[in-house]
C-alpha cells in the first residue's frame, strides 16, 4: 500500500528535507503534495484523498495548529492522521497539540530512522509490507 | 549574553549545525574572529513567552550555499541549491532558537516565534555585531560566523 501525502511548511528547503527522509525511510508514496501554509493545506485536502499530514507549527497564513483546528470541525478531516515537525520543544506545547488530536511530534532535525518509525506507528505498516 | 547563556548557546548551535547541515563549529574569543572581505547575510527572529528577545546569526554568503546543499543532500553548484541557500539558512535559525530557548528555559514554557528574516549585513553592521557583549563568535568549517542572543526575562521587563 502506498500513501497519499501532504507536507506543509512554508519553507520549501523542510519541505524537501521531509521528502528526501521519507524516500530514505522507504516510505511507500503514490502521491506528495506541498502546500506553504495551513490554508493551502486546507485546500488539498479538499480536492485529494491523503493518508498522511506533516504540518509545521509556524507558518503565515494559518498555523499548523489553526489547520489542525480545522481539520477537527470536519468529519473526515479529523480521521486524517497529523504529525506536527517543528523545532518546538515546549512539552506544554505538544500536550496542547495531542489532545487538539495530532498524533505524533517530530522535533527538528530529525532522522529518516524516526520518520519511517512515526509512519509505522501511524499507519501499521512499514516499506510497503 | 550572559556567560553561562553564552555558553548553552554555543552548545546548542554547534550540536544542531552539525545534525543538521554535517558542519562542525568552533567556538572562537572575539579577538580571534578573523577580518574577513566576504560577502555576509544576517538571518534573525524574534521570541516571545517567559523570555523576550532576538536571536541573530551572521554567515558568509558562502557559507549559506554550503548549508543548503549539505541540509539538501545535493552538490553546492546545484541551481536549486544557490536558489534555497536564503531558505535554509533562516530554516536553520529557526531550528537553533527552538533548541537555545529550550536549552535555556525548560521544556514548560511555550514561546511564540516569529518568521526567521534574511538581508544582506555590510561591514560596518558586522563589525558592530562582533562587538555587542552578547555576540558570540564561531568558526565552522573555516567560515567566520557571529551568533548574537539578546533576552530579557518578561518580570524585569515589566518592571
Amino acid at each position: 500500500m502506498a500513501f497519499n501525502i501532504l507536507l506543509v511548511d512554508d519553507s520549501a528547503t523542510v519541505r524537501a528535507v521531509i521528502s528526501k527522509a521519507l524516500q530514505l525511510a522507504e516510505v511507500p508514496i503514490n502521491e506528495l503534495h506541498h502546500a506553504a501554509n495551513g490554508k493551502e493545506a486546507l485546500d488539498i485536502l479538499d480536492g485529494h484523498w491523503i493518508d498522511l499530514v506533516f504540518a509545521d507549527i509556524n507558518m503565515p497564513v494559518m498555523t499548523g495548529v489553526e489547520m489542525v483546528e480545522k481539520m477537527c470541525q470536519d468529519g473526515l478531516l479529523k480521521t486524517v492522521p497529523v504529525v506536527i515537525v517543528s523545532t518546538e520543544g515546549s512539552a506544554t506545547r505538544i500536550d496542547q497539540l495531542k489532545d487538539k488530536g495530532v498524533r505524533a511530534y517530530i522535533r527538528k532535525p530529525f532522522t529518516p530512522e524516526l520518520i519511517r518509525e512515526v509512519v509505522h506507528n501511524i499507519m501499521g505498516v512499514q516499506n510497503g509490507n | 549574553m550572559e556567560t553561562e547563556s553564552k555558553d548553552i548557546v554555543s552548545e546548542v548551535f554547534c550540536d544542531v549545525l552539525e545534525k543538521l547541515a554535517y558542519m562542525f563549529g568552533e567556538s572562537i574569543p572575539k579577538e580571534d574572529f578573523p577580518g574577513t572581505g566576504a560577502d555576509y547575510v544576517q538571518a534573525a527572529m524574534t521570541f516571545s513567552g517567559p523570555m523576550t528577545g532576538k536571536l541573530t546569526l551572521a554567515v558568509p554568503r558562502a557559507m549559506s550555499v554550503e548549508v543548503a546543499a549539505n541540509v539538501l543532500g545535493m552538490e553546492p553548484g546545484d541551481e536549486l541549491v544557490e536558489t534555497r541557500s536564503s531558505d535554509a539558512i533562516k530554516e536553520m535559525l529557526n531550528v537553533i532558537c527552538g533548541h537555545v530557548l529550550t536549552a535555556v528555559a525548560g521544556e514548560e514554557p511555550v514561546f511564540e516565534l516569529s518568521a526567521p528574516t534574511l538581508e544582506a549585513l555590510d561591514e560596518a553592521n558586522r563589525v558592530r555585531m562582533l562587538n555587542e557583549e552578547d555576540t558570540a563568535c564561531f568558526l565552522v568549517d573555516d567560515h567566520p560566523v557571529l551568533l548574537r542572543f539578546s533576552w530579557e526575562e518578561l518580570s524585569k521587563l515589566e518592571r
